[in-house]
């Protein structure tokens, strides 16, 4: 078991040294750059970004620069942020807070609500209740983030309510904790909870769905029915526990969407997360932060990926890492 | 309390108010202190040092917690005394002599002095490592302190607008020193001063509110200035409000729902935000949808390469007559009523039509007119092809590309406009769309043909000399006309002649101090350049912003324009 742990960790260091050199090429290729982004100001001249390019070391050939960058990043500094006048690490620690919440509690909702679902839609399948959750689920699937975030900011708006955006109201922001603030909070959550949930509810429910069907015809749960078990017990302790399977490592891809899986919907919602800061990071080529970024999103893929594996061999007996 | 105790105290009282000298606002309806005003930001800000970067979220709140030397009245944009007094020029407008406003403290309570203002100006605006400052316009320029209240600047040589660069936002020495040359550091480190980790008592300024609270991404929270040296007709101070809110919001939908919803207070919006915005006021919202003819502002033009990769292209594009028959096809009305819902006037050439130095040159714009424009190209010999595409001499059709920046629906718009119409008259241009921050230096580069851009509008055109003087820095559609080397000599033998003698009215009007000679001199130079069609004008947006029933006074909130802000009379009723 640990080494498997022990060699997957070897085989992740050249995928991310891969990643890596294909991250700052990319970002090499883009045209323009931060700098000449600064020109755009008639204040500044082509003297000033060329003394700001060497304060910068950008002046030095790419590779020295990429090997500057990757040996840094190895001792945990994730270089500094040109816009920001600010080391990265930082500036995404004070954004890290808001996501990792807000990623753990959708994550957390939209399984406790789609693994029940499609347990349900695929026991009572031309059911009517299966109908609507099916219906919701392919509604769900088809519309992007920000169409339904837009939508429920115009239902709120024209019902009266203030809550279109953010987590808190504007008073609620920098107070200190109290009830007041928790129920402001409350108020907020619910729309997020479901932009960016929507998506997730229904795939997983569908695939749980579809995972159940398979598993219910399968030859072991004949035999269980015919020695007699209770339907709950052939259920839930045959049928699930093996429909369930296949959604771990599903699990384990979610972790990397922290990042980038809710720019859109954190745009159109005003929530302080890393996805818009990584947007705005793109778009002002603030080369640094924007590697950093992106690494972390594939690191956690990585652990993710691991996590998983791990996750099953727990649940599933037959697999086996010795 | 006896009788010589109480005149005692009372002389000391008028002692104290004949030393502090609060500039008075008037004209303006007595408001009463105390509320909040909540606006928005569209971005966080990478700083809270206004020279620490070009940031328009810092630019927005270095207006409410900084003054410069001079301000713009609110109705006029006429310079008028900020921290500084009175001012004196001489020398043949060479030495500019400032006397600062007794009395003006700091928001932690240390006196300003000349001291500050040598300071920021020599350790700050003129560091070219500053990545916000102005080094530029201060190459020469020696900055001294005559005494305590008192600082002079003298020039290389005369410069009349020079004026205008003095609202700059002054910074206090007593807390900026260490992160200047002055204190040892390198140039590059003034960048480091105030991050926006940094605890909010060490930003310091003279401005009506004072920083308080940056909540990362989401909040910064600003709070009255005591110290503030402005009074109302009243003699009440300024500001009015207690407090000011920015909530950081990148989306200008969302920004249109919190407005809506009530969080927000004011909000600047486009024209394309005003029909819901106003259908609601008209329906009874308790908001004002408000709209200024603007001087600030970057109206939109029509560039074509004068030094076009395509030798032909090139030729064509430098000729007068071609440039004309383009803009005989440019539908101005249907652009300001369609894309500015309204919103927008014809513009000026280089100077906004609300401007003082505005010449109107409305008839030299020309009309819209495909058979006119139709006729000028048959003139220039500029043939139909079988497929209604003009050819040019060498056989080859007439077609170009047609740069504009994709993430802004107002170019997106006028570019399809302008494509439409050109096909008409048997002009094919294809669409580029690039990001609008990226614009500029497309521009700048070689590789284009026909490009959509704005330029901001000053109250002085002499302020626009990078762009508008052939041979400038910004002069981007005819590049051979730029030194070769900076700062060297522009390459006159590329002038064109109308070029030359534009060149040569900007000269006379650098030095020229009178203002009604200067007038003409420009006056001139706006008649070539909308005869000539230097480059083609497209219109002149209105500043339209939203504000709640709640406030009163509201004036426009340029928001980035340092030296213009009319927040502090704004008061909650």
């Amino acid at each position: 078991m640990w080494s498997f742990v022990f060699r997957r960790f070897l085989v992740a260091i050249p995928t991310l040294l891969l990643i890596s050199a294909l991250i700052f090429g990319v970002i090499q290729l883009q045209p323009g750059g931060f700098l000449e982004n600064m020109l755009d100001d008639p204040r500044v001249s082509r003297e000033t970004v060329e003394t700001i390019r060497k304060q910068y070391g950008l002046d030095q050939p790419a590779w020295v620069q990429y090997l500057n960058w990757l040996g840094k990043f190895a001792q945990g500094d994730f270089g500094y942020s040109f816009l920001n006048n600010r080391p990265v690490a930082g500036l995404i620690w004070e954004r890290l807070g808001w996501t990792v919440f807000l990623a753990l509690l959708t994550i957390l909702a939209t399984w406790a609500v789609a693994i029940p679902l499609g347990i349900y839609t695929a026991l009572r399948r031309h059911g009517l209740g299966a109908t609507v959750a099916n219906f919701v689920g392919y509604f769900g699937l088809a519309t992007p983030d920000f169409l339904v975030a837009l939508l429920l900011i115009y239902a709120v708006l024209s019902s009266g309510g203030t809550n279109v955006g953010g987590l808190f109201s504007p008073q609620y922001i920098d107070a200190p904790w109290s009830w007041e603030k928790f129920k402001d909070m409350l108020a907020h959550l619910w729309i997020p909870l479901i932009v960016i949930g929507l998506d997730g509810t229904a795939s997983i429910m569908r695939q749980m769905r579809a995972n159940m069907l398979d598993v219910l015809t399968q030859d072991y749960i004949r035999t269980a029915r015919s020695k007699g078990l209770a339907e709950r017990v052939v259920l839930w302790k045959h049928a699930v526990r093996n429909a369930i399977n296949p959604l771990i490592s599903i699990a384990g891809l979610s972790l990397p969407n922290l990042i980038s899986s809710t720019i859109i919907a954190s745009i159109v919602l005003n929530l302080p997360t890393i996805g818009p800061f990584l947007y705005d990071s793109l778009l002002n080529k603030d080369q640094y932060v924007v590697m950093a970024l992106l690494m972390f999103s594939a690191i956690l893929l990585m652990i993710g990926n691991l996590l998983a594996d791990l996750a099953l061999a727990w649940a599933d007996p037959r697999i086996r890492y010795e | 309390m006896t009788i010589r105790k109480a005149l005692w105290l009372l002389g000391c009282m008028a002692m104290g108010l004949a030393m502090a000298q609060p500039k008075v606002v008037s004209g303006y309806e007595n408001g009463k202190p105390g509320g909040t005003l909540t606006m928005a930001l569209a971005s966080a800000p990478q700083t809270m040092f206004y020279y620490g970067a070009i940031d328009s979220a810092i630019q927005t709140l270095a207006n409410q917690m900084f003054d410069g030397l001079i301000e713009y009245n609110y109705k006029t944009y006429q310079i008028e005394p900020a921290l500084a007094a009175s001012w004196t020029i001489t020398g043949e407008s060479k030495v500019y002599t400032f006397k600062l406003r007794k009395g003006v403290k700091w928001s932690d309570g240390r006196d300003l002095t000349a001291d500050d203002v040598v300071f920021t100006y020599t350790q700050i605006v003129a560091n070219p490592e500053a990545k916000g400052g102005d080094a530029g316009n201060f190459a020469g320029v020696k900055i001294e302190k005559v005494d305590a209240s008192t600082v002079r600047f003298t020039l290389p040589k005369p410069a009349p607008a020079f004026i205008h660069y003095m609202r700059l936002p002054i910074m206090p020495k007593h807390k900026l020193l260490p992160f200047s040359q002055e204190g040892g550091k390198k140039p590059g480190d003034i960048n480091n001063a105030w991050p926006t980790t940094v605890d909010p008592n060490e930003v310091v300024g003279t401005g009506p509110f004072k920083l308080q609270s940056y909540t990362p991404g989401q909040k910064v929270t600003l709070v009255k200035n005591p110290n503030y040296w402005k009074r109302d007709a009243d003699g009440t101070p300024l500001p009015y409000l207690d407090r000011l809110e920015f909530l950081i919001i990148p989306d200008s939908q969302a920004r249109v729902a919190q407005f809506l919803a009530g969080n927000l207070g004011q909000l600047n919006i486009t024209g394309s935000d005003f029909p819901s915005l106003k259908q609601r006021e008209v329906q009874g919202a308790p908001i004002k949808v408000v709209q200024f003819r603007a001087l600030f502002g970057s109206p939109p033009h029509l560039a074509f390469n004068y030094d076009d990769k395509n030798p032909e292209l090139a030729a064509l594009f430098r000729k007068t007559e071609f440039r004309r028959a383009i803009q005989s096809a440019v539908n101005r009305k249907r652009i300001i009523d369609d894309v500015y819902n309204g919103l927008a006037e014809l513009p000026g050439n280089g100077v906004a039509p609300v401007s003082e130095w505005y010449y109107d040159t409305t008839k030299l714009l020309g009309t819209y007119d495909l058979a006119a424009a139709n006729a000028a190209l048959d003139k220039l010999g500029l043939k139909k092809g079988p497929d209604g595409i003009r050819l040019l001499p060498s056989g080859k059709p007439l077609e170009f590309t047609l740069t504009y920046g994709s993430n802004s629906s107002t170019f997106t718009a006028i570019a399809t406009i302008i494509q439409n119409d050109l096909k008409a008259i048997g002009v094919k241009a294809n669409l580029q769309g690039v990001l609008a921050a990226n614009l500029l230096s497309t521009g700048r580069g070689k590789d284009w043909d026909a490009i959509l851009l704005g330029f901001g509008d000053q109250p002085d055109p002499e302020l626009r000399t990078p762009i508008w003087k052939p041979g400038g820095d910004l002069y981007y559609w005819h590049q051979s006309t730029q030194p070769i080397t900076p700062g060297g000599q522009p390459q006159f033998s590329n002038f064109l002649p109308w070029e030359k003698e534009v060149y040569d009215l900007w000269e006379k009007a650098a030095s020229t101090t009178n203002f009604t000679q200067r007038k003409a001199l420009y006056d001139r130079w706006q008649a070539i350049f909308a005869r000539e069609a230097m480059v083609i004008m497209i219109a002149k947006e209105f500043a339209v912003g939203a504000v709640s029933n709640r406030y009163g006074n509201y004036i426009y909130s340029l928001g980035v324009i340092p030296g213009y802000n009319p927040v502090p009379i704004m008061y909650q009723k």
